[in-house]
């Protein structure tokens, strides 16, 4: 008997890549015997943008790096340079920038779970997530005007003062149970156990020779939340979500976990921010920004793994070179290995477990 | 993080608080702090060019005990030695960088052009790139019509 | 249906045609009926089905078209036909091009033999329950067809699942048949309809005795339907459309309503082996209940026999549907293991049970 191989291409128009990712696959029946990775298909050069444009002509685009998660992105580039310039925050504009990202952390976090299910044929509960999602993007677009690519955060601060705070008090009270209706339908689900249990087990060594980071790599037992070293959460109590097994499973409990997690760490910041005097920030004039010469380097815990910006700057008023690390990319690199001697339908599960989106892939 | 081992097999190295450069044996290197060091993840490889035909390559490394970053700079012209027998994540920042620099990592065998079209010329993010490619014409000023 | 045979023969007779014509082509009245009818019950499964899809991920559904959204699907079918029906360049012709009707086929087949009432079956043979299972795996063989002519690997991959997924719940299927073939003492479809007739109404039917058969029966058929969540040949989101995926126009039309005729067909299968067919729920029919023996009362019991068993039906494909928007999807290996492992056994025990449990009733059922 002789076994034929073939190859399957698996996007980039794929109902489940979650955008333009293509996976060379190198199928035996199902079986995967190897995958390799193709991206490149939304490149938009954003670090060459970085380098033709001043730094206030960049912000804006500095949002579509990861259109699900805008505000991780803007406060990152405006972290980085604000190192440069020395700025403080006060204590009311730190905490308006930690309740819009962990906001927008569990807006992301919501339409991986319903995007994870569909990969998984199950449909409703990608409706189910939206609709939580909505309320979410209902809030940030009449806060600042936009639903997903915000441009809020700025040199110096924030563009306005916080408001309609009661829909986020609104927000933090449906989301647990809505939560629990998410344990009813699908964590306690046998088909969705038996998909998700022991498939796509990453271990230690190999999570952190892929560096994968954030969620994923907490999934496998590794304590690492940037979040705990981070200026803007110091005053936050939170505890990292650690799970240990390393599957498919873990990871989309850990990734719910992180949600109620969120919603913990609003609610703390809620009552003193209802109670805040009005806002107080040291704005910069963006035109007459100069970034002074140096090497500068920032982390941000994305929603998607760790996400930093290196920025080389030699004093004038645009950036000399500017670099992204993002978490999806390394994901994406994970797939080489992770993919490899699974079935094609856990593997279409396994991808989507890591939670990859590719305009943060191409930048 | 205790340097001593590393400062005696390295000489020449130059060791500061969070950044170290070297002039030659890369691979050496990242493989003694990969091995030897708790420096277990290679977070990132940054390229920058220096405008004189030099790429600076920086090694991004991290060790989770402790919580420790450590940046490993080395300047290279055209070619480079791989890593990627070391960490597997190299994979992915070797081939941008060969993308978007030129750098070639000898031994990296799965280098081509990922976010580039196959058949472009130039590297963009090198300073001595020049947009010659016609496909671009529609973002010259000249050509708003 | 013999009045409509007699009717036949001496309309022919007429114009002086022999009898042997009117015996061949007789069939042909009832399975345009059939189609007919049928079109009109998949535009409406079409219809509800994206209602209630709608309605549990808490959606409006089509409400554009037509009052309540009702000409949806009509508006769909014309786009459907009206669209360009394209052939890959690499695909079997012939064989692309003959697999959809290969599928519509064997299912109006399979509707030409079920007693829809008492006196309405078109093609009544003494073991029509047998011919069903057979004409009910048939379009496994086209769609293995449409898959391997379509020459594409997704295609392929969602034609092999299906002959792997369809072979494994067809044992499981027959024994369950064999338990009802048992207890019913008939291989007849009216006859195991009239079998579960009882006094008790609805407690006579078969899916008390045989309740473990019926739970197997129906997950088998969901399997054989290719319906979540063993939707594995069609899986979207791992085969993009599998075995349909370079069918356009007409052809896919042709698909998805042999597609939706199956679903109908079997759930009146399922709902005549356990769910007493055509027969009252509360043991006595309404219409002569209270209409007494009267000729209105005699044409309304026809009537409602048929409602009796569309109903029926009705319930088994909205429970179908719930399935539907509820589970995800299952993987191949768990669904051959759960039918070799799990379903056939319990399916030959089943059987082994309902032959006691014949036994010591006797003959009092």
């Amino acid at each position: 008997m002789t076994v034929t191989t073939f190859k399957l291409n698996l996007g980039p128009q794929h109902p489940s890549t979650h955008g333009v990712l293509r996976l060379i696959l190198e199928l035996e029946g199902e079986k995967i015997l190897s995958c390799e990775p193709d991206v490149g298909y939304l490149h938009r050069g954003m670090e060459k943008m970085a380098e033709k444009m001043t730094c206030v002509q960049y912000l804006p685009t500095v949002d579509r790096i990861d259109y699900l998660a805008g505000f991780f992105y803007s406060e990152l580039f405006i972290r980085n340079i604000e190192k440069g310039l020395h700025i403080e925050h006060s204590k009311k504009t730190k905490a308006i920038k930690v309740l819009l990202l962990e906001l927008n952390r569990i807006a992301s976090h919501l339409l991986w779970i319903g995007a994870f299910l569909m990969d998984l044929g199950a449909t409703s509960p990608f409706f189910y997530a939206f609709r939580e999602r909505e309320m979410i993007l209902r809030y940030f677009e009449k806060l600042t005007g936009q639903r997903m690519m915000y441009n809020y955060f700025t040199f110096g601060g924030v563009r306005r003062d916080i408001d309609y705070l009661e829909d986020v008090e609104d927000i933090i009270k449906i989301l647990p149970s809505k939560l629990k209706d998410y344990e009813r339908i699908i964590t306690k689900n046998p088909i969705f156990i038996s998909r998700t249990q022991g498939k796509g087990i990453l271990d230690i060594k190999t999570a952190k020779n892929y560096a994968i980071t954030g969620v994923n790599l907490r999934a496998s037992g590794v304590n690492y939340d940037l979040r705990s070293f981070d200026e803007l959460y110091r005053d936050i109590e939170f505890n990292p979500v650690i799970r240990n097994e390393g599957d498919s499973l873990s990871r989309y409990l850990a990734r719910v976990e992180e949600i109620s997690e969120s919603i913990k760490i609003i609610s703390q910041l809620l009552d003193y921010l209802k109670k805040a005097e009005p806002l107080k920030q040291n704005l910069i004039n963006p035109l007459t920004m100069r970034l002074p010469e140096g090497e500068y380097y920032s982390e941000i815990e994305a929603p998607r793994g760790l996400a930093s910006c290196y920025i080389k700057s030699t004093g004038d008023e645009k950036l000399y070179r500017l670099k992204w690390r993002t978490g999806s990319y390394y994901s994406v690199n994970l797939l080489r290995k992770l993919l490899v001697g699974n079935y094609l339908n856990d593997a279409i599960a396994i991808a989507g477990s890591l939670d990859i989106i590719l305009p943060e892939v191409d930048k | 993080m205790n340097y001593n081992d590393f400062k005696t097999y390295f000489a020449d190295a130059e060791v500061t608080e969070d950044k170290v450069i070297i002039k030659d044996r890369l691979h050496d290197t990242i493989e003694f702090l990969a091995t030897k060091m708790p420096f277990d993840m290679l977070k990132e490889i940054t390229a920058v060019d220096s405008g004189n035909g030099e790429t600076e390559i920086i090694y991004h490394m991290y060790s989770d005990d402790g919580n420790e970053d450590l940046f490993v700079s080395t300047t290279v012209r055209e070619e480079a030695e791989t890593i990627t027998d070391i960490f597997k994540s190299a994979i992915a920042d070797e081939n941008e960088i060969y993308d978007l620099f030129g750098v070639k990592f000898n031994g990296n065998e799965n280098l081509k052009r990922i976010y580039m079209p196959e058949d472009w010329e130039g590297f963009p993010l090198r300073k001595d790139y020049v947009e010659t490619d016609e496909r671009l014409a529609w973002n010259n000023d000249s050509h708003n019509v | 249906m013999n009045w409509l045979y007699y009717w036949y023969i001496e309309f022919l007779s007429k114009y002086n045609i022999p009898q042997i014509v009117g015996d061949i082509t007789f069939y042909v009245i009832p399975f345009c009926i059939i189609v007919a009818v049928l079109l009109i019950v998949v535009l409406i499964l079409v219809l509800v089905e994206r209602k209630l899809l709608g309605f549990f991920t808490q959606r409006k559904g089509p409400n554009r078209v037509g009052w309540w959204g009702l000409l949806q699907t009509l508006a769909d079918a014309i786009k459907l036909l009206t669209k360009e029906n394209i052939t890959p360049k690499k695909a079997d012709r012939f064989l692309f091009n003959l697999a959809p009707y290969l599928t519509f086929i064997p299912v109006v087949l399979a509707l030409g033999i079920i007693p829809y009432c008492s006196e309405f079956t078109f093609v009544n043979t003494s073991t029509n329950a047998i011919l069903y299972i057979i004409l009910a795996a048939f379009p496994v063989l086209s769609i293995f067809l449409a898959g391997w002519a379509s020459n594409n690997k997704y295609s392929l991959l969602g034609g092999m699942r299906n002959i792997a997924q369809v072979l494994s719940y067809e044992l499981p299927i027959s024994f369950v048949l064999l338990s009802i073939v048992v207890l019913a003492s008939s291989m007849n479809l009216t006859g195991i309809t009239l079998a579960q007739s009882t006094l008790l109404g609805g407690f006579g039917w078969f899916c008390i005795p045989c309740a473990l058969g019926f739970v197997i029966m129906f997950i088998c058929i969901l399997a054989e339907l290719n319906r979540c969540p063993f939707d594995l040949p069609e899986a979207e989101s791992e085969l993009i459309c599998g075995y349909n995926t370079e069918y356009s126009g007409m052809r896919f039309a042709v698909f998805y309503l042999s597609e939706y005729s199956m679903l109908f067909a079997n759930a009146i299968f399922l709902s005549i082996l356990f769910l007493g067919g055509y027969l009252s729920p509360f043991g006595k029919y309404l219409s002569t209940y209270f209409l007494g023996d009267t000729v209105v009362g005699n044409i309304l019991l026809y009537f409602e026999q048929v409602f009796w068993l569309f109903f029926k039906s009705g319930i088994i494909i909205f429970v179908i549907m719930w399935i539907r928007a509820t589970f995800p999807r299952i993987a191949p290996y768990d669904l051959l293991k759960f039918s070799w492992k799990f379903l056939l056994p319990l399916s030959i025990i089943n059987l082994f049970g309902i032959v006691i449990f014949k036994y010591i009733m006797g003959g009092a059922i």
